[in-house]
């Protein structure tokens, strides 16, 4: 499929014909792609500092291509108004930096301060994530009324490093009952004027259809690790130690520790069945959240439903896989000529220092337009198309009550998208 | 004359309702009435502001409006209309494209900025505040940075120490080693005290960290022909410790951490522009830092009387033998032109003076012979 429509960018929205819902992305591609592709080049250009406006830019094209029930959204953030919030952000966290930087060096204590410093840039990360939360929604503006968001981002941050906790110790198997919590947490929180949100999504549900893909990826990962317990790791150490002059480490490792070798094929199999089948299931995975996420959303009286269907967002990651070995394709051929043309000026003897540098720069070059190239590639078409999906396949219920609602709530403050651009926690 | 009229939707920022409305376009302001012919508000053309929707719907607010009333226009006829009105207003985007242009102009510039601090601000910095930084702390760094530093170097396994000198047949190596220190720290004259030790490295080289800490590996001792060869490297390593560089280079490697780590932010392959730039800046530091070193060495070999311009030679030998590939990010200059430079600072000398006894220096040698490698 991703053959139909690699001649050009400007494909046809994906998913026009399933139109079921009073939601529509009128988006198109073309518009989105080059959006995009022009703010991947400026980040390079600008070291990043361009990242406030493509946000920007980002969330006004899906915002106001958004219409529900007939209007569309607005998005009525500035890229200077982040900017600003990075900065006091920046501000803030100097101090919080320079005391973790001055206590690393005291030995008696590094590791403590280690595990603090990561204890507190998470939960300073995760209270970022929920301020962020607070003024995206104040500048979401619907038919001239925003929505807003009540509660404290401590209170939230103190959740969710709780339920990471639990995840972690029930390896996933609390994720369903995390997502439900956090979400019921979130949309109590959450304002359309004066509509109070709530979220109605069962934690035992998600758990319910997540339990074959956790079963089918966890049981061959368990059996991986536990396989590998079983090798007596000091004798194998002791091998590795004498083989150095020796040379005949393969050998011995097969004779004085019979059951090395068919370890490590177990490992190497059962991992490796799992990696593809985390990566099989990823979109499946997303779509069963997705709809239940949606359906699990209420404001008021309104309702929300989700057909989104697995195949669709399978032919939307396909699709990315194919934009993808395109791109990989012209990066080879990329990095063929740039390295030929280096060759042929600066000839073969390496001895010139400039060579050295235009080596690495070359070599820097090639990484971040690669993964600017994938990061624009995977937004354009598997975000994108996940974002549209979900819109479309999206029924509203009792939409009568979105004409009569009052207006309350205050703008928020930009610093929490700030924090969270400092920490590397920003979304969307 | 007539005033142009066209119909729009209306929210007036209290409820979220819409209201069917007629526009007027009167001379001074934009006039909202009723389907009765009541009128709603007046907004005058110059607080007009056009807003953020979808291509076939003209949206537009009121600057300093207390709520977020909103006017929709489908009629694009209309819309041009208003837009020759309004001052703020420019559906052709032309407004908006210089508005931007202003923005990545400012931001290549605040890019430029940060590189330039970068390139100059952070080593001028660390330079002013490497000499301030109280001696206590810096020994607290040392100590810290000396565990890391063990731990990544020390490859060797468990049942055999990192340091040489230890075992019974490399004691007379360790005496003649500490022999050598005392004469060079002695010339050296400086305040920090040092804690030498030859460790169990194959490569011809020799660090030295912050709080004093140097090490010098086997490699460079096997390779050294003579004293003065051995004894020259560890007096450009002293003149590291006295010019307190290793506080300097963490320093310095905070403060880019700091520039390009937090103000670069998020965007992807950022990571591999952050570790490039702290590369090549930081070889590009170690240059001057490195020239400073080998002149407080070849004045420390000439208090002693010892031959200066052994250094230099000693490096161009190891440097022949060394692949030359990326050497931008070996942290020593070109050996040619650093043999050069101290040759221009160092007079040809007969050896008058003898470090040590040759007996010594054989045993020396063997200073790491007390286990394979």
């Amino acid at each position: 499929m991703a053959s139909g429509d690699a001649g050009g960018l400007a494909a046809a929205p994906l998913g026009v014909d399933q139109q079921t819902g009073n939601i529509r992305f009128l988006g198109h591609d073309a518009a989105y792609w080059r959006l995009l592709a022009r703010g991947a080049v400026l980040l390079m250009i600008t070291l990043g500092i361009y990242r406030f406006w493509l946000a920007t830019d980002i969330r006004r094209f899906l915002w106001a291509n958004t219409e529900v029930d007939g209007d569309s959204l607005e998005y009525s953030g500035t890229a200077i108004e982040i900017l600003l919030g990075f900065l006091v952000a920046v501000a803030l966290l100097v101090p919080l930096y320079t005391v973790f930087f001055l206590s690393a060096f005291n030995v008696a204590t590094a590791g403590l301060m280690t595990g603090l410093a990561i204890l507190t840039v998470a939960f300073v990360g995760q209270y970022a994530v929920w301020r962020a939360r607070g003024y995206r929604l104040t500048r979401t503006v619907f038919r001239g009324l925003r929505f807003h968001q009540t509660g404290s981002g401590l209170h939230y941050a103190v959740c969710v490093l709780f339920w990471w906790g639990m995840m972690a110790l029930t390896l996933g198997l609390a994720y369903p009952f995390a997502q439900a919590s956090l979400e019921r947490f979130k949309l109590r929180h959450t304002f359309y004027g004066e509509l109070a949100g709530r979220f109605e999504g069962s934690g035992f549900a998600l758990f319910m259809r997540g339990l074959p893909m956790w079963f089918v990826v966890m049981a061959p990962t368990l059996l991986s690790l536990s396989a590998l317990l079983t090798v007596d790791w000091t004798r194998v150490g002791r091998i590795f130690e004498r083989g150095r002059d020796t040379g005949d480490i393969l050998t011995r490792l097969g004779t004085e520790v019979p059951e090395f070798y068919a370890t490590i094929g177990l490992f190497i199999v059962s991992f490796g069945f799992a990696a593809v089948a985390a990566a099989l299931f990823f979109p499946a995975f997303q779509t069963v959240v997705m709809r239940w996420w949606v359906s699990g959303l209420r404001f008021a009286d309104i309702g929300f439903s989700s057909r989104l269907r697995m195949r669709d967002v399978y032919r939307a990651y396909l699709r990315f896989i194919g934009y993808l070995l395109l791109f990989a394709l012209v990066m080879i051929v990329a990095a063929f000529v740039t390295f030929a043309v280096i060759g042929a000026v600066f000839g073969t003897s390496g001895q010139s220092k400039v060579a050295e540098i235009a080596i690495i720069l070359a070599m820097v070059g090639l990484y971040v337009v690669s993964a600017l190239g994938l990061s624009t590639i995977y937004q354009a078409t598997a975000k994108l198309a996940l974002w549209r999906l979900t819109m479309q396949s999206t029924e509203l219920s009792g939409v009568a009550a979105l004409d009569h609602v009052k207006a309350i709530g205050a703008p928020a403050s930009p610093l929490g998208e700030g924090l969270a651009d400092a920490l590397n926690v920003g979304g969307l | 004359m007539t005033i142009p009229t066209g119909n729009a939707l209306y929210f007036d920022g209290v409820t979220s309702a819409r209201h069917k409305v007629t526009v007027e376009l009167a001379p001074h302001a934009l006039v909202i009435r009723a389907a009765d012919g009541s009128m709603i508000e007046e907004w005058p053309y110059p607080r007009l502001k056009h807003l953020s929707a979808p291509d076939h719907v003209f949206r537009i607010g009121l600057r300093r409006h207390p709520l977020l009333a909103r006017l929709e226009i489908g009629d694009t006829a209309f819309a041009h209309e208003i837009d020759l009105l309004a001052p703020d207003i420019d559906r052709t985007g032309a407004s908006a494209r210089r508005d931007r242009r202003q923005a990545i102009v400012w931001a290549c510039l605040a890019a430029v900025a940060l590189v330039l601090s970068a390139i100059y601000g952070v080593p001028h910095i660390a330079d002013r505040l490497g000499p301030v930084v109280p001696r206590g702390f810096e020994q607290r760094v040392g100590v810290a940075t000396n565990a890391q530093v063990r731990a990544m170097l020390d490859k060797g396994p468990a049942s055999r120490p990192f340091e040489c000198g230890v075992a019974d047949v490399e004691k007379a190596g360790q005496a003649a080693l500490n022999k050598l220190i005392a004469q060079l720290e002695a010339a050296a004259d400086i305040r920090t005290p040092l804690t030498v030790a030859v460790v169990r490295r194959a490569e011809a080289n020799a660090i030295a960290l912050p709080g004093g800490y140097v090490y010098v590996f086997q490699g460079l001792i096997d390779k050294a022909d003579n004293v003065d060869e051995l004894a020259a490297v560890i007096a450009h390593e002293i003149g590291h410790v006295a010019n307190r560089d290793g506080m300097r280079a963490v320093l310095q490697g905070a403060g880019l951490s700091f520039l390009f780590g937090m103000m670069l932010g998020d965007f992807v392959g950022g990571g591999a522009v952050v570790l490039a730039a702290k590369t090549i800046l930081q070889s590009a530091y170690s240059r001057d830092v490195e020239s400073a070193a080998d002149r407080f060495g070849v004045r420390v070999m000439l208090t002693l009387g010892a031959d200066a311009r052994a250094l230099g030679r000693f490096l161009e030998r190891i440097a022949g033998k060394a692949p030359e590939s990326f050497g931008v990010l070996l942290e020593h200059p070109a050996a040619k032109e650093r043999a050069a430079a101290i040759n221009a600072i160092a007079p040809p000398q007969s050896r008058g003076v003898r470090l040590l006894e040759p007996a010594e220096w054989a045993a020396l040698k063997r200073i790491c012979a007390g286990y394979r490698t």
